[in-house]
């Protein structure tokens, strides 16, 4: 994220050199993620970005962990791929351990432990969510340098800058879960527009004990604002 | 000590201060090849402008002539090629004015010295190739650097493939590294295909040179001008 | 300080005295060597029945154009191929080292290996060395779930999309994807579609030139196309330039008599391998 910010800058310094090329691969991002009665809504843009070049107008940033704890990435996608298989084969094996599915709180955990332990090499913005039975919907976000901590509702990202006020204005506790994903809707939408290595669809997901029910809003179905 | 204990913390990545730099030059590649002969002067230049890794295009005439017996071929920095030629076509316009006569090729080639060393702390980046008629109607090519040392010879290559072509001009024209060869006078049409051919093997390794070469034949007659397709990737 | 009786561990970690080392004979004026880094457009497309991969097949050394006809797209398995772009010796390295540890576990799991195998072993393999190994992968291939694609950056990421394009031509490239591809296109539309797509990279990007290379993986069979499109034609010399005999002079000439003064021949039993 802060890679893509320098951009402008850089292309003064040499004009003829494609910084897209050996820049970093790294989601400049706008995710959320909103904890409702039974269930949580999570939800990311899906523009991937090298330099200013988007490398993938279609990426999926909700990333599978088990069938009921998703996470969603910002930072560079190489850190956080690789974090999300080493948590996913370490979640799994502690699964078989266990005999039963991890909780949420797990899954944040070792999540928390690697972001720590290597906050020095990695530049990865998580928020882990999902369903447990202990606990219901839970939202946890992990920013760089490895805190961990559980919130109602998280935002992430260089997108998120710009939708603060706007969460904090129109988060109410007790929303359904109709009302989670207008409100996760409208934020990343409001994201979108202002970030300009946000963008794409909105894919949004709804975590509940049944599992996940994953959506795409794209086009005309992305909600609109003043755009002055 | 206490560079002992600093080291205990661990190394965060800092923002360190950054320089950033506008440079005032750029490469637009391209390459020029002069060839004289007893009455004639051929000149070509390619016509692809480019920069890294772009093409701005493919039919960008480097050929510039001065007068009825005198032409220039640039190439390097095309903003500074604008530049310079511009001055240089004024600079010709005054003289002509205060003598009542066209420069000769000799005079625009020293002109042209004294110009491009004018501006010895802030060059001109371009590689210059002057192709023309000498007063007695004898062809004559001058090769510059960028800062203005002047070279009278009979044939040059200048430009991105500079280095790529002279030596084979060394070995066909100038008969370097040849046994029981006899040096005859450069005919027209061996020179012209020679100037082709080269221009075919610098498209072959060199990438700013291709898409088509503009050529211009100067003989007693006047100025005439040709072109040759060369690959394009 | 050295103790007499307890031997001195040596220092832990890491030595970077060649880096300093290196940092001073570059402060001196030297110029260190620099890695073949070519500029390239390679691409690949899903369709009805699996992946094309396509490259271009010019190799290039700053501003010189050093093979005019490189092999792009590298063997992985023999339903997986792979196109490399960044520096050369990383990808051909890269490729050469995963092939190898795919065909043992080919053999070890007696199945055909999966693209998503080659894609976790190439991200993670590229991910350890965080980006030093120059590498930028589009990884193709046909398995049991059917054509993947994959596109994998030196940093260790990757991304599974219907697809995509590499190197300093991918914009070139992009553009005649993003206008043209979509989904279910049969064999002949793939080709042409994919030849477009390198050939607007060599005509427009300056790092990438000469041939088409394309690779058709289908289910069960995978078809290397070498020199598919010779995208323009070199042009014709106008005179000739054959040295007459005597040409090249002879500066000196001196014979030598091999001795030979014993010849023995042994053969050697070929190993039994049944």
């Amino acid at each position: 994220m802060s890679l893509a910010m320098n951009a402008p800058i850089a292309s003064y310094d040499n004009m003829c050199s494609h910084d897209w090329i050996d820049a970093p691969h790294s989601t400049g991002t706008s995710i959320m993620a909103v904890e409702f009665d039974g269930g949580v809504v999570i939800g990311a843009d899906s523009r991937s970005t090298t330099g200013a070049y988007i490398a993938n107008r279609y990426a999926d940033k909700l990333t599978k962990i088990t069938d009921h704890i998703y996470c969603c990435r910002s930072g560079s996608s190489a850190d956080t791929q690789a974090i999300v298989d080493v948590v996913v084969y370490n979640l799994n094996f502690h699964a078989t351990e266990l005999g039963e599915a991890p909780l949420v709180e797990s899954g944040a955990a070792v999540c928390k432990e690697l972001c720590y332990n290597y906050r020095d090499s990695l530049m990865a913005g998580l928020i882990v969510a999902g369903w447990d039975r202990k606990k219901g919907g839970q939202v946890y976000s992990i920013p760089i340098g490895g805190m961990c901590v559980r919130q109602p509702v998280s935002i992430g990202g260089s997108g998120s800058t710009y939708v603060y006020g706007y969460v904090d204005a129109n988060y109410k506790p007790g929303m359904t879960q109709n009302e989670s994903v207008e409100f996760v809707k409208n934020s990343l939408a409001l994201a979108m527009a202002r970030d300009g290595s946000s963008g794409g669809v909105i894919r949004i997901g709804i975590i509940t004990e049944k599992g996940i029910e994953r959506h795409i809003f794209e086009g005309d179905s992305i909600p609109k604002f003043y755009e002055g | 000590m206490t560079a002992e204990v600093n080291s205990y913390y661990p190394d965060y990545a800092t923002e360190t201060p950054k320089q950033f730099q506008f440079s005032p030059y750029a490469d637009n590649g391209g390459s020029v090849v002069a060839i004289a002969g007893d009455d004639f002067v051929i000149i070509g230049a390619d016509s692809r402008l480019s920069t890294g890794f772009a093409i701005y295009t493919r039919d960008q005439n480097k050929l510039f002539s001065l007068s009825k017996s005198t032409v220039l071929g640039c190439s390097g920095c095309w903003c500074d090629a604008l530049t310079l030629t511009r001055i240089l076509s004024a600079r010709m316009q005054m003289y002509e004015q205060e003598h009542n006569k066209v420069m000769a090729t000799p005079a625009v080639a020293q002109m042209l010295s004294t110009m491009l060393y004018y501006k010895r702390f802030f060059p001109y980046y371009v590689s210059n190739i002057l192709a023309g008629l000498d007063t007695d109607g004898k062809g004559c090519v001058y090769s510059y650097d960028p800062i203005g040392h002047c070279e009278k010879a009979t044939y040059k290559a200048g430009g991105s493939a500079g280095a790529l072509l002279q030596p084979l001009l060394d070995n066909q024209i100038g008969l370097k590294n040849m046994q029981n060869v006899t040096p005859a006078p450069l005919t027209l049409e061996k020179a012209l295909a020679l100037l082709k051919d080269v221009f075919i093997s610098a498209a072959e390794r060199d990438i700013y040179t291709g898409d088509k070469v503009n050529i211009n034949i100067i003989t007693k007659d006047g100025i005439k001008e040709d072109t040759f397709e060369l690959r394009k990737d | 300080m050295a103790a007499v009786l307890i031997a001195d561990y040596p220092e832990p970690g890491f030595s970077f005295e060649n880096c300093k080392r290196n940092a001073s004979f570059v402060a001196n004026g030297f110029v260190p060597p620099k890695a073949t880094k070519t500029g390239t457009t390679i691409v690949g497309i899903t369709y009805k029945d699996g992946v094309i991969l396509g490259a271009d097949t010019r190799a290039t050394e700053d501003t010189t154009v050093s093979d005019k006809n490189c092999q792009k797209i590298h063997y992985l398995a023999s339903n997986i191929y792979c196109c490399g772009a960044g520096t050369a010796a990383d990808t051909e390295m890269t490729t050469q080292m995963i092939s190898s540890q795919l065909e043992l576990h080919r053999l070890n799991t007696n199945r055909v290996v999966r693209v998503a195998t080659a894609n976790q072993m190439l991200k993670q393999y590229l991910f350890r060395y965080q980006g030093y190994i120059g590498a930028a992968l589009v990884l193709g291939g046909v398995d049991s779930t059917g054509p993947n694609l994959y596109c994998i950056y030196p940093h260790g990421s990757s991304d599974k999309v219907p697809y995509t394009t590499m190197g300093s031509g991918s914009l070139a490239a992009m553009a005649v994807f993003e206008s043209y591809w979509r989904p279910n296109m049969n064999e002949d539309e793939g080709k042409k579609l994919v030849r477009d797509a390198i050939a607007a990279g060599i005509f427009n990007d300056l790092g990438s030139g000469s041939n088409v290379d394309l690779c058709i993986i289908k289910k069960g069979t995978a078809e290397y196309l070498r020199t598919y499109d010779e995208a323009n034609k070199k042009g014709v010399r106008q005179a000739s330039y054959r040295y007459p005999k005597g040409t090249t002079p002879i500066l000196t000439t001196k014979t030598s008599n091999i001795d030979v003064h014993d010849v023995s021949i042994t053969y050697v039993e070929p190993m039994d391998m049944s």
